[in-house]
């Protein structure tokens, strides 16, 4: 016991010391948050603006309409084009327009507009062409309205007639779905990033002692077993060290932004955010749910991983190979998260977070949306208690392929060898 | 006493018989040989003592008891024939961990590599990272790590390759010294000169199975063929004699083989009465590189994969 202590000990102390750990551990959130507000920002700037020039043969369509839905609608430019077709299409491009529409003669107010052509000379993708297409139709309601004879103050009776629905959860009166779906991606892709960089973190540490040839001096003073499980919790407490921090930095923003007033104003957003978030989601049974199902998670997949660094060489090739299944295990377990998240409570949802190992991810997108109401204490309990189960048989079953594989050097086994390993007395 | 005995170890891998019910006995305080062609089983049966690998059947006693690789650990030092340690780690460091793996306390174990250090004027290695060593000085460090908890037996593969002579000579010394305060070596290579310069007892294996053993004399004398060379002030054209016969013959010097009930001092006698000067005369035994080879030869040189029923 002593001995695992001390393997635990060096696991973690070379790690947490290195430069690596502390630039990851202050780069990580601010790279994470980045890559969300980044992708929002780049769909935000990636918006085409198109200059649109619309040839009106139908008589529809005036001046006064066009520049009327211009105002109400900034993005786009329509222009009414006055030039015949087969003179304007020459010249379109060399007048700065990106391209232009063509209402036809016969068109009649009470028929649809089905199909207008664009004509243009570039591919445009939906993030042009639904806006343009919303704004024409815009265009086109104005001309049905003014010759179904509806003034303004019928169009704001008609356009106060929308229902929007909002849910009203009778046990859980703060509960805020717009805020669980956050967090429940956030937590879920967390927890992904944490067993897949954690978890090859471990592979490459049993490989490298197996390559440098250490393990066989370690393995005359300790069992195999002791190494691997020491190296396994090591490298799981570095992870833990590093949430925590992070759990520790949320803190004490949110404490001294509450404290230093109203002011500041993008601190004071940051703090209501996080107000939002604490108020909306019971915020410690996330959290000690997320580090119950990162360790336990961790121990599950580490222990797979744990295995196949043993029993692969220097070729790092091998190591991806071999590795495959397991990394897909966690990817599909992130690909089952999108259905979880948009609707926790229905099957899917429900085993995939009890099955050991997609629970972690896929819980962990379910909890934020409310213990005990969306995720029952049985399900909570059963799925935790199969995960302990799942991870005390991998880590079984990677001993037994580790303890082999540590000491043998030569051509990379298969699966079908490491299984003869795992099951062998 | 002996600090090591063991009995009828088997140990079948899936295609071969690794180790074929081999026992033998290492008397305390010994420098021990084992030898055997590459693939003879031998850091398979190194691996079962230092509890690595746990015997197929058969016995392991140390110290008058059964082996107890957990808590035996410290009683054995181990340097694999391929070296190992952590090429980023602290030499200072490493040393301290891998002397606490084997059980012993901080203090102690700070004690036991400051001292070593300094007789190996290594002191100045405390901060260095393991990469950053030479070969050499590299198997220098490996061989403090494994002696450092001052275990009963030590057990080092092949522990002088790619070591100049002068750093061999030291950890010969050191070996001779560790015997000399009541540890045991065993010693495992198939370099035979060393065995013959170092040992007092050897084992030889092949193919999984005990070929020789016994001290390096006993083993000598049981293969002399009784081979004697003379040294001569003149060799005469023609030698007639009952007592030998001629193998060889060198510019001063013959090599004869004494026929079967004949005594060394016939030979001599023989040439006395030719009134013809004997410059030397010696016995000439088989070196242990010959017996090996005899021994082995004949034997398909690596071994063929075979399919065990166990």
């Amino acid at each position: 016991m002593n001995k695992i202590l001390l393997i635990i000990k060096r696991e973690y102390l070379t790690r947490v010391r290195k430069r690596t750990f502390i630039i990851g551990t202050i780069l990580f959130p601010v790279l994470y948050l980045a890559l969300i507000f980044g992708t929002g920002y780049i769909a935000e700037k990636s918006k085409e603006d198109l200059k649109v020039g619309i040839i009106d043969k139908s008589g529809y369509f005036t001046e006064e309409l066009i520049a009327k839905t211009n105002v109400t609608d900034t993005l786009n430019k329509l222009a009414l084009i006055k030039t015949p077709e087969e003179v304007f299409k020459t010249m379109y491009d060399s007048l700065g327009y990106n391209g232009f529409i063509v209402i036809p003669q016969n068109t009649s107010w009470k028929e649809g507009l089905d199909s207008l052509s664009f004509n243009t000379n570039h591919t445009y993708g939906i993030g042009a062409t639904v806006p343009l297409e919303r704004k024409l139709n815009r265009l086109w309601s104005e001309v049905k309205n003014d010759s179904l004879g509806i003034d303004a103050t019928k169009k704001q009776i008609l356009a106060k007639s929308n229902i929007s629905l909002k849910i009203n959860n009778a046990k859980n009166r703060d509960a805020d779905a717009g805020a669980a779906t956050v967090i429940g991606y956030v937590c879920g892709f967390l927890m992904y990033l944490i067993l897949l960089l954690y978890g090859s973190q471990v592979m490459m540490g049993v490989t490298e002692e197996k390559t440098s040839r250490i393990a066989e001096v370690v393995v005359s003073s300790v069992k195999p077993f002791q190494l691997m499980l020491g190296k396994i919790i090591g490298i799981g407490m570095v992870a833990l060290t590093q949430f925590l921090i992070w759990i520790a930095c949320i803190f004490i923003i949110y404490n001294i932004g509450k404290y230093s007033g109203k002011e500041a104003g993008a601190m004071a957003d940051t703090v209501g955010t996080i107000q939002k978030v604490f108020t909306s989601v019971h915020i410690i049974t996330v959290v000690s749910c997320f580090i119950f199902y990162m360790l336990a998670g961790f121990f599950f997949y580490s222990s797979l991983y744990a295995a196949i660094g043993s029993a692969i060489n220097e070729d790092m090739r091998e190591a991806q190979s071999l590795s495959f299944p397991i990394t897909m295990l966690i990817i599909f377990s992130i690909a089952l998260m999108t259905p979880a998240i948009s609707n926790p409570s229905s099957p899917i949802a429900v085993w995939t977070s009890i099955i050991p190992f997609s629970s972690p991810i896929v819980m962990m997108a379910r909890i934020p949306f409310g213990v005990p109401n969306t995720v029952p204490w049985w399900q909570l309990g059963l799925s935790m208690a199969l995960l302990i189960a799942g991870f005390m048989f991998t880590t079984w079953f990677a001993a037994r392929i580790y303890r082999t594989g540590i000491l043998m050097y030569g051509k990379k086994p298969s699966w079908k060898e490491m299984m003869k390993w795992a099951f062998r007395k | 006493m002996n600090i090591l005995e063991v009995q009828n170890l088997k140990k079948y891998f899936a295609t071969q018989k690794a180790v074929d019910d081999i026992s033998l006995e290492i008397p305390k305080g010994s420098i021990f040989g084992l030898l055997g062609p590459n693939g003879a089983g031998k850091t398979t049966l190194i691996r079962m003592i230092t509890g690595i690998f746990y015997p197929d059947a058969g016995e392991i006693i140390l110290k008058g008891k059964k082996f107890d690789p957990e808590n035996d650990a410290k009683y054995i030092g181990y340097m694999p024939e391929e070296r190992g340690l952590y090429k980023k780690m602290k030499i200072g460091e490493q040393a301290l961990y891998l002397a606490r793996l084997k059980g012993l306390s901080r203090n102690d174990a700070m004690a036991k590599i400051k001292d070593w250090f300094k007789r190996f004027e290594m002191e100045s290695w405390w901060n260095k990272k393991v990469e950053d060593l030479s070969k050499g000085m590299g198997q220098k460090l490996q061989f403090v790590i494994t002696v450092l908890h001052e275990p009963d037996l030590i057990i080092l593969d092949e522990p002088f390759s790619g070591l100049d002579p002068v750093n061999s000579n030291l950890i010969k010394d050191e070996i001779y010294r560790l015997a000399k305060n009541g540890a045991t070596v065993i010693f495992s290579t198939h370099r035979m000169e060393q065995v013959e310069e170092i040992c007092d007892k050897i084992v030889l294996v092949n193919k999984g199975k005990k070929i020789l053993d016994g001290s390096v004399q006993e083993v000598k004398q049981n293969f002399k063929e009784n081979l004697f060379g003379i040294q001569l002030e003149k060799i005469p054209d023609t030698i007639n004699s009952n007592a030998f016969e001629t193998i060889k013959t060198n510019k001063q010097e013959l090599i004869v083989k004494i026929k079967e009930g004949y005594k060394p001092n016939d030979v001599l006698g023989h040439f006395i009465n030719q009134d013809i000067n004997i410059v030397s005369f010696k016995e000439m035994l088989p070196s242990l590189n010959e017996i090996f080879i005899r021994l082995v030869e004949g034997t398909p040189s690596a071994r063929q994969f075979q399919n065990i029923e166990a």
